[in-house]
């Protein structure tokens, strides 16, 4: 956890208030930080002395700077909050199909790339991003992107925004694409008795017409000393209800030849309670002492989720969480220090096998100095070291958090 | 034209490292290599170099830095913008050569290719398996995915499945100083920090030089529906454009040709389009095939709301392949009717198209340029194609000052300049209105982190604190058209 002490808070509303805050952060030498409200266990702790930064919507514009309804774009501030951007788009029948919780900001969630089971329909953020306006190290005001869904002038450094924890640069305003709400919403809960089933089976299922909107699946511990918990899959269809109904029967077709993969209810929803219950399934990793993030191979994770789920059953109780379209698990939960030490160890030793990367979210106090957040550098490290000390030459921005 | 002594012993360096059959130092065989797909500026490299490696390129990047040698990175060609041509001096370093499809992973769904890979080639490689890559640009049989990359092409499909940004993984890149990067973890599909992958593309060859590619493989749609409706008016039919759009359908692809386009492409292929129509949209759907027809009824009702005169739906695979066919040679028609033609590649709102089509008729009359339309209308983005000869010095002129003022239009409307052949050297001149000087420094800050010595491409794609690239009418037998001068 990071816990230094803070010389000082600026809460912005307009990009002029950013770019004041930023040239005073710059001349005084003192580095702004900012590391959301869901992330905030994210990273190597900041500097003894900052600043700490939050952006908040305009009241008088609510964050929405303009909404292009027939083009199926909006752009909006910062410092709106994932629910109050969905909650403007809904009267349009639009939204941004983004797995973020509803209280962090925009820019909170693109400088996490937060991502969940929806980029199996929709892409993330750095497919719904078309343009950028942030504060740099300067204190300018750069504009990146545009307006329209094509653009190859200049640089992407709306894309290379994204995912960099808030290093690069305060974004304060973001032009997205949005997508009609869908007519219906068919979520069909599976059991599993071994998720690695699916390992070698995700590209059959993208090549058929069961392809989902968004697939998850979930471990749940049993009681204290069980021998072992249960897995259950999520599966989302999103379209006309005679288009799911479609999808439904394709999948039933398809799990026909998964042994052990059960269709257990599916029930007609909403969007909001989908959104909702996806929220839900997450919760956990905003409370929980330990949050890992694993990305690899998608053909992996069944067998990282399994080796996961044995540790659970021998140490302490883990919450497992995968997206197995694109090799992503979330795991953790209520460990101390030793576990968490054990645990790194087994993913460190899972990704190093499969090939891939670990990133911890959050780490109990025991351990956070035992943990290097995120394991070995990646190749471009010192690449991004260098755009890095070109974009913040002054180290403004969330100094050391990842780069250092 | 003799190389100098410098150039000389260059040349005899390149051929020690890739061999005589892969470098070319005559002037009459260099001439294939003095423009790209934008003819308007011809330059002469000092030599055309095809590795065939990663490590050829690292060797031949630090040979040309030795000998204090440009480079610039070329593919096969196909690019609109000017940027992989050599104005002045410079090595053309082209990948063209290397073009081995390295793994293809169907369970993890990428594939890692030599950037010299062609874009059709991939597809080819793995349609068996149900998968693709998805980018489709109109030359797609030639242009390899590295060039692809360096332009974040698009082509038709890109409506419903995205440009070539949204289908790279991670790329393997050689810099200028013969160092090599490589972004992130090979095929995964997310990393830490920064997108390092997002960045790189569409940079056109001026941080260094891709040489890897890791490629996503996506499902190849197996179900279509196709048609095309003829309207008697361009505005009508970019209002049915819109009006889709505005309703929530994605479809895989919205292409419009004008009267004009139409007249032509039927002259050249008779695929029996009516030519007395003035604008044509040519629309699929793909999917769940149960679901197809009901989505195009949606769509047929929009058109026939905005009175559309004729639709025809497509039945059969032969008469789909022949509608696309009929749209991706549009511009290979041109050549019939015009010594020389400029396409333009604006994108703006969709919700603009009908006041756009209205603009570009009217700076096409003021300007006396024949002007004509076929476009990704479903993107906004359009392709004003301009029609000139280029041995008339007057008429390239004309055409050079009419694409300014339909490009300044598009951005004071919310759009670009480019929605996907880039920069190059063509718009240059324009990015100070698209972008304050303060992104431009970013921009050119950025550049130089990649290259300090500003070797690669240099004034290309951004504006360059060193030298600037002026277009000049290209002279008769004489290398080079385009002016390079110190800043």
């Amino acid at each position: 956890m990071n816990t230094n002490p803070i010389s000082n808070t600026i809460i912005t509303q307009t990009a002029a208030q950013l770019i004041a805050a930023v040239a005073e952060a710059r001349d005084k030498r003192v580095p702004m930080i900012d590391y959301g409200i869901a992330h905030a266990g994210l990273g190597y702790a900041p500097p003894l002395v900052y600043t700490s930064l939050r952006q908040q919507a305009d009241p008088s514009n609510g964050g929405i700077l303009e909404h292009y309804t027939r083009d199926l774009t909006v752009r909006a501030a910062a410092g709106i909050t994932i629910s109050a951007l969905q909650a403007a788009l809904k009267p349009t029948n639009q939204f941004v199909p983004v797995d973020a919780d509803d209280d962090i900001t925009l820019g909170e969630a693109i400088d996490h790339n937060t991502w969940g089971p929806l980029r199996a329909g929709y892409g993330s953020l750095r497919d719904l991003l078309l343009g950028l306006h942030y504060i740099d190290g300067e204190a300018r005001d750069i504009h990146v992107g545009g307006r329209t869904v094509k653009n190859v002038a200049g640089y992407d450094v709306t894309r290379f925004m994204v995912g960099s924890l808030g290093e690069l640069g305060m974004v304060h305003e973001a032009t997205l694409r949005t997508y009609a709400i869908p007519e219906h919403v068919l979520s069909v809960e599976l059991s599993m008795i071994d998720p690695s089933v699916l390992d070698e089976r995700g590209t059959d299922l993208l090549l058929s017409d069961a392809k989902p909107t968004h697939l998850s699946y979930c471990y749940r511990c049993g009681r204290a000393g069980a021998s072992e918990g249960t897995w259950s899959a999520q599966i989302a269809y999103f379209g006309k209800h005679s288009g799911c109904l479609v999808q439904l029967r394709s999948l039933v077709t398809f799990l026909d030849s998964l042994p052990g993969v059960h269709v257990v209810g599916n029930s007609d929803v909403t969007l909001e309670s989908d959104t909702a219950e996806r929220m839900v399934r997450r919760a956990w990793r905003r409370t929980a002492s330990a949050v890992v993030k694993i990305i690899v191979p998608p053909a992996a994770t069944g067998q990282i989720c399994k080796a996961l789920a044995d540790w659970s059953c021998v140490h302490q109780q883990l919450h497992i969480d995968a997206l197995p379209l694109h090799g992503c698990i979330f795991t953790g939960g209520p460990l101390d220090g030793a576990a968490a030490l054990s645990l790194d160890r087994l993913i460190t030793d899972a990704v190093a096998a499969a090939g891939g990367l670990r990133i911890w979210y959050a780490r109990p106090a025991q351990s956070d100095t035992a943990i290097d957040p995120f394991g070995s550098p990646q190749p471009d490290h010192a690449m991004l070291l260098k755009l890095k000390q070109t974009m913040d030459p002054h180290n403004v921005f969330n100094p050391g958090r990842f780069l250092r | 034209m003799s190389l100098s002594v410098n150039e000389s012993s260059a040349v005899d360096r390149f051929r020690a490292i890739v061999g005589d059959a892969n470098v070319i130092s005559s002037r009459d065989q260099m001439l294939v290599y003095e423009c790209d797909g934008f003819p308007i500026a011809k330059g002469l490299p000092t030599c055309v170099v095809f590795p065939t490696s990663t490590q050829q390129v690292v060797d031949c990047v630090k040979v040309a830095a030795q000998f204090d040698l440009p480079i610039v990175p070329r593919g096969s060609g196909t690019g609109l913008a000017g940027s992989a041509v050599a104005y002045g001096e410079g090595v053309l370093l082209t990948t063209s050569r290397m073009n081995q499809i390295e793994e293809i992973d169907v369970k993890n769904r990428f594939a890692v290719v030599q950037a010299g890979v062609r874009n059709l080639a991939l597809t080819d490689a793995v349609i068996h398996t149900g998968l693709r890559f998805s980018p489709d640009p109109s030359s797609q049989r030639a242009a390899t995915i590295g060039g692809n990359y360096a332009t974040n092409a698009g082509g038709i499909n890109t409506l419903k499945h995205g440009v070539t940004a949204n289908h790279v993984l991670g790329v393997e890149m050689v810099l200028a100083d013969g160092s090599v990067i490589t972004t992130r973890i090979g095929g995964l599909c997310d990393g830490v920090g920064g997108d390092l992958p997002g960045l790189l593309c569409g940079a056109e060859g001026t941080f260094g030089i891709i040489t890897k590619l890791w490629c996503k493989l996506v499902p190849n749609p197996r179900f279509f529906r196709t048609f095309y409706a003829v309207f008697n008016s361009t505005q009508d039919a970019c209002k049915s454009v819109s009006d889709v759009i505005a309703c929530g359908i994605v479809p895989t692809s919205m292409e419009m040709m004008d009267g004009e386009m139409i007249r032509i492409v039927e002259d050249a292929f008779h695929f029996g389009f009516p030519t007395d129509a003035q604008s044509l949209l040519l629309l699929e759907v793909d999917g769940i095939d149960q679901l197809l027809d009901e989505q195009m009824a949606s769509i047929v009702e929009i058109a026939r709301s905005n009175g559309a005169q004729d639709i025809k739906m497509c039945g059969d695979a032969k008469r789909r392949a022949e509608l696309w066919s009929a749209r991706k040679k549009a511009f290979g028609a041109i050549g019939r009717i015009s010594h020389s033609y400029c396409t333009q590649d604006a994108c703006v709102p969709r919700s603009m198209l009908p006041v756009v089509m209205e603009e570009m008729g009217r700076i096409g009359r003021k300007y006396g340029v024949r002007i004509t339309n076929v476009f990704h209308a479903g993107d906004g983005n359009i392709h004003p194609i301009l029609l000139f000869d280029e041995d008339k010095p007057e008429e390239v002129q004309r055409t050079l000052r009419m694409s300014e003022e339909i490009l300044e239009y598009c951005i004071s409307i919310g759009g670009t300049i480019t929605g996907e052949h880039g920069v190059g050297v063509e718009k240059l001149h324009l990015m100070d209105k698209m972008f304050n000087s303060a992104t431009i420094d970013t921009f050119q800050k950025i550049k130089k982190t990649f290259d300090p010595q500003q070797r690669l491409n240099d004034g290309k794609h951004i504006p360059s604190d060193r030298l600037k690239i002026e277009l000049l009418t290209p002279l008769k037998n004489q290398a080079g058209g385009a002016l390079v001068t110190q800043v």
